[in-house]
């Protein structure tokens, strides 16, 4: 087995009285492709926030990429985020007066510098080089959340975090998504960990987890 | 001796060259500030009389002669370079040089680039791609106007000769060439000139008897090899002077500079103590005395230290009182006038207009087609890469970067995944 | 008091320390010592210097030092604007040079030493020895205390070679333009105007360019801007900042490391923006030393000092035309002190003072010179200063024509008082005087 990019023991994530995640022991070898399933409220977000560095933990430990997330600062924390992780949500958060390839290019800018023709290349790959100019509203879901993909992935991170990012869109759009992801995967070699509601789009995983109320309840391995 | 003559080339070669004379010169003229006011003027002498400053001066525009030509074949080359007609690639003329353990043809890469805007060439293995103007013309027009701008300094310090001359309407007038023809007419007019508010001409006829010179103010004229610089208007008085001691009366032609009116020009009787002031009265009406001719003088006639007497009278005219007579035969319109001789002046100009032309297509080609290149070879089992921009040098970079990652990682094919 | 005095001294020399530490990062312990022996060095050097040589040569020889390192920067700055705008510019020997040891000593010492005298020069010697031995192992502290401030500053704060010197002199022209003797701005911009004046000259004729009667007059006003009072100061202050405007330049101009090997385009934006941070890192010093210059102009243009401004005395001729001022009057002509005079004739007015020089020579001059426009002199300690251009004229010198001296006036000195022809009075101010009056005024 590959080392393991993310490992926790006990980790632990109270609000106040609610514990959103009880201790809990993960462990994810890189380049594997994780799903994660639960109800409403079990806790899917809070460890993907935790995992990003968007959140810290209450108890228990938590190292990711061999860096313990506990032990950085603030800014190290930021610096984490920026050169480690890609992230893409069910709401796309996209800046709606830029265009596709401005949105893009914010994200480099946020990260080191931005490049044109870098951000021009990342839209091309996920196949909106004809939708270079468009702003977000003049984008289907579908794209939309590509324009969020090509954002996740243009700063190369290890790490891909999707909390629910199929959750808004139709099965052929899901499926054009998942399809693209998977292809990324295969050239880039980074880890995914996506949140799903849904049974068919964990299926593209290797592996998923189950989560209720917090806890780890049942894991299933896939053989594509 | 070789080992001299590489120096020397060295110096003339040298970009460090200007930089290291101008700042010898600032140094000398610091130096020059501790003993004199007259700094500048006193460095001028010196850079004329002494051998050693003229030399470091002209090294100035041998050095910049020197960049012209360099600059020529460098651009030249360049450019076949960057055309793929020749194998010879200097790494150092770029920006960024790097090589792939990669091969490829080109051809994908050639309309990726003619894809985002690119002229390209490709020949057996090479592949040049440009966009945008060189502003070397730019560059060249700008060094040759350094190259004028200090020649004509050198040969202005060097060779200047100036002659002032008193220009009279009606006489003939001498200069170190001989003898001109007869000033026919000197006339001063109000002009709607944008720069000029006045317009001079001297008609002179020439000394040969046929046809005439006119000189006006600028450009200079030029009159037997030397250009006409008029420095002051003034008047050519006749007059004729009696005092109880000088009976006989004094008779003489005064060139006085006493234009504009209210200022004063001094003649002196010769062997007698009378010196005579003379101005020129300003007339009640708007009118220029000089260019109507209408003048009237004012004078006052000193002995010694002491006022005698003062009044006026006009062309013409005469004065009588206690003895003293002065009466204004004729006045004549003069103009004191340089006769230059100075080549260097015209390269300077010269300059001038060159620096403006290459401002001129130098800025808007900076601005909005600033020249990028790149160009790539195949070797046998390897890619060797050369990129350069004169301007948004990011996008350009961008661009050769993502060719580079499209030629390593084929990722070409790609494109085939829309929705 | 004393500390008072010394603020801006104790400031600079804080600052010089600390550019110099973070300059040579690797030669700390050099740079330290060498600071402060040439501190040290500069203190007693400039103590003797006093004791044989009081009076304006001392300061002027010092001025002319700091001047000398004003020079220097701009020689700095013209290579590092080359360096980082041309291609294969050959300066390397000259890199080298600042990166050896024998530089990194030989700077300090020299920037102590400069540092020293000038303290020495706000202190006087008066205060003896001792005093200055103080001054020496207050520097001594500072060093020290500097050494620890530097560790404090963040490790990506960098300081590059022409920054350094730059930051250096900088600092040495504000710690000198708080002494008035010291000054550079002034006499700067007082050259300035003359080159500007002379130059202008020499390119109308030059240029065969006809004189004002052929030009129009608005566009005539406009070439006479060239010849107005201010030409000198904002020229000055073009000269006074450009060193260290261009060696800012060249540092944000400076080229971007080649990362066109790198085949990952965050990886190559990772050290693009890196090599950006580190050029906007460099660029905090030369930005400092923008202000500091920009202190030292101030300080040179206002300066903290009261002038002895006494009002003209109005004075008339006897019945031979000769003006006569009694040695003990109601002013004692004697007392080192300015005494203005003012005399007017036949409608015309002509001011003049008289004035003992530190040699114990009376002399009559002009309350105005032969340059600027004749708004007069004060008196502050060891020279009188022109009002127009704020030129500095040590009173050895008043008395001697030239420049922006006053214009000396023939007198006699007899028992009972000095004797003044009121018509050569009348006649040098209105040659003299009116004329520049004109020049400066009538040209606009
Ligand atoms: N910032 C917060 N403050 C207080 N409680 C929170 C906060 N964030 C989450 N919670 C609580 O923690 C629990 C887990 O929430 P989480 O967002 O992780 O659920 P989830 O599995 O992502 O649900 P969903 O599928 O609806 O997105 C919930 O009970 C929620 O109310
Ligand atoms: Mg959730």
């Amino acid at each position: 087995m590959a080392t393991a990019i993310i490992e926790t023991t006990s980790l632990t994530r109270n609000y106040g009285d609610i514990c959103a995640l009880k201790p809990l022991d993960l462990q994810v070898p890189e380049g594997e492709w994780l799903s994660v399933m639960g109800h409403s409220g079990s806790g899917k977000s809070t460890l993907m926030n935790l995992v990003g560095g968007l959140d810290r933990p209450s108890a228990g430990s938590l190292q990711v990429g061999g860096k313990d997330l506990l032990a950085l600062t603030e800014d190290g924390l930021a610096r984490f985020r920026r050169e480690f992780v890609g992230i893409i949500f069910q709401q796309h958060h996209l800046v709606p007066y830029l265009s596709a390839v401005e949105n893009v290019m914010m994200a480099q800018y946020f990260h080191s510098v931005p490049d044109e023709a870098e951000a021009r290349l990342a839209l091309e790959r996920v196949g909106l080089g004809h939708r270079l100019k468009n702003r977000p509203g003049e984008l289907s879901g579908g794209e939309q959340q590509r324009v969020c993909i090509a954002r996740a992935i243009i700063n190369s991170p290890k790490l891909l975090l999707g909390d629910e990012p199929t959750g808004n869109l139709d099965h052929k759009s899901t499926v054009m998504v998942m399809d693209l992801l998977k292809e990324l995967r295969d050239e880039e070699r980074f880890t995914i960990i996506m949140v799903t509601h849904n049974q068919e789009v964990a299926a593209w995983g290797d592996r998923t987890i189950y989560l209720d109320d917090g806890v780890l309840v049942r894991e299933e391995r896939m053989n594509s | 001796m070789k080992r001299l003559l590489r120096i020397i080339w060295a110096i003339l070669f040298s970009r460090a060259t200007p930089p290291f004379v101008i700042g010898f010169f600032l140094l000398v003229y610091v130096g020059i500030a501790f003993i004199t006011d007259e700094t500048l003027i006193a460095l001028m002498r010196y850079t004329r009389t002494s051998f050693f400053l003229t030399a470091m001066l002209a090294l100035l525009p041998l050095n910049f002669a020197v960049r012209l030509v360099v600059e020529t074949i460098g651009y030249l080359k360049m450019r076949r370079v960057v055309m793929v007609s020749t194998e010879d690639v200097q790494p150092g003329l770029f920006d960024e040089t790097v090589e792939l353990t990669v091969t490829s043809s080109f051809e994908q890469l050639q309309s990726h680039l003619e894809a985002l805007g690119y002229k390209t060439r490709r020949i057996a293995g090479a592949l040049g791609a440009w966009r945008g103007i060189s502003i070397f013309p730019a560059r060249i027009l700008f060094i040759a106007g350094v190259f004028l701008l200090y020649a004509g300094i050198l040969i202005s310090l060097t060779t200047r000769t100036s002659e002032r001359v008193a220009i009279v309407e009606g006489e003939k007038f001498s200069s170190s060439t001989g003898e001109s023809g007869i000033v026919e007419r000197i006339t001063f007019e109000p002009s709607s000139g944008l720069i000029l508010a006045k317009k001079l001409s001297m008609e002179v006829a020439a000394s040969s008897g046929k046809g005439k010179n006119v000189f006006g103010v600028y450009p200079p004229s030029l009159y037997q090899g030397a250009f006409v610089y008029p420095r002051y208007l003034g008047i050519g008085l006749f007059f004729n002077f009696t005092a109880p001691e000088l009976p006989a009366g004094y008779e003489t032609f005064s060139p006085l500079n006493i234009y504009p009116p209210g200022k004063e020009a001094t003649s002196v009787i010769p062997g007698s103590p009378y010196r005579l002031v003379f101005s020129l009265v300003g007339p009640d009406d708007e009118t220029d005395p000089y260019t109507t001719g209408r003048m009237n003088f004012n004078f006052k006639l000193l002995k010694g230290k002491d006022l005698v007497l003062t009044g006026s009278a006009p062309r013409g005219g005469e004065f009588v009182r206690d003895g003293y007579r002065l009466a204004f035969r004729d006045s004549r319109r003069l103009v004191i006038t340089d006769f230059i001789r100075d080549y260097g002046v015209l390269m300077i100009w010269a300059s001038g207009i060159l620096f403006v032309i290459a401002g001129c297509f130098w800025l808007p080609v900076r601005i909005f087609f600033p020249r990028s290149e790149m160009l790539f070879r195949s070797g046998p089992d390897r890619i060797q890469a050369f990129s350069r921009a004169e301007g948004r040098g990011r996008k350009h970079e961008g661009v050769f970067h993502e060719a580079l990652d499209l030629l390593e990682m084929r990722r070409t094919d790609r494109k085939s995944f829309e929705g | 008091m004393v500390a008072i005095k010394l603020i801006p001294h104790i400031l600079s020399w804080v600052g010089i320390v600390l550019i110099l530490l973070r300059g040579f990062p690797e030669r700390k312990r050099v740079v330290a010592v060498a600071v402060g022996a040439g501190f040290a060095l500069g203190v007693a050097g400039t103590f003797f210097l006093f004791r044989s040589f009081p009076g304006d040569f001392s300061f002027s020889l010092i001025r002319d030092v700091v001047g000398g390192s004003f020079l220097l920067l701009w020689g700095i700055a013209v290579a590092s604007i080359y360096r980082s705008t041309v291609r294969n510019f050959p300066l390397s020997w000259g890199e080298r040079f600042f990166a050896s040891i024998f530089f990194a000593g030989v700077g300090a010492f020299m920037s102590g030493m400069i540092a020293g005298a000038i303290s020495v020069c706000r202190l006087g010697t008066s205060g003896g020895m001792l005093m200055l031995l103080i001054l020496v192992l207050v520097a001594c502290v500072l060093v020290f205390e500097s050494l620890a401030i530097e560790r404090l500053l963040p490790p990506s704060f960098t300081v590059s070679n022409s920054a350094l010197m730059a930051g250096v002199v900088a600092l040495l022209l504000f710690s000198s333009s708080s002494i008035l003797r010291l000054d550079l701005f002034s006499p700067l911009s007082m050259k300035v105007m003359k080159f500007t004046h002379d130059f202008v000259h020499q390119f109308f004729e030059s240029m065969l360019i006809p004189d004002h009667l052929f030009i129009h007059i608005h566009l005539w006003r406009y070439i006479g801007l060239l010849f107005g009072k201010e030409v000198g100061f904002w020229g000055g202050l073009i000269i006074w900042f450009a060193p260290a405007i261009l060696i800012a330049l060249a540092i944000s101009f400076e080229r971007l490391p080649s990362v066109a090997h790198i085949r990952q385009g965050a990886q190559r934006r990772t050290v693009v923006a890196t090599a950006i941070r580190a050029r906007r890192f460099r660029l905090v010093v030369p930005g400092i030393t923008i202000l500091v210059l920009a202190g030292a102009g101030y300080q040179s243009r206002f300066p903290a000092v009261e002038y002895w401004d006494p009002k003209p005395i109005v004075i008339s001729a006897g019945p031979s035309g000769e003006i006569v001022i009694p040695l003990k009057g109601e002013v004692d002509l004697k007392d080192g002190k300015l005494h203005k005079y003012l005399f007017s004739q036949g409608g015309k007015e002509a001011r003049f003072f008289v004035l003992m020089t530190p040699t114990g020579q009376l002399t009559v001059d002009l309350d105005a010179c032969a340059i600027c426009k004749p708004d007069g002199y004060g008196q502050t300690e060891g020279t009188v200063l022109c009002y127009y251009c704020k030129t500095l004229i040590p009173l050895e010198t008043v008395g001697k024509p030239g420049g922006c001296n006053p214009v000396p006036i023939h007198f006699t000195e007899k028992k009972d008082g000095v004797y003044i022809d009121g018509l050569t009075l009348i006649n040098t101010w209105s040659t003299t005087v009116q004329t520049t009056a004109r020049v400066k005024e009538g040209s606009k």
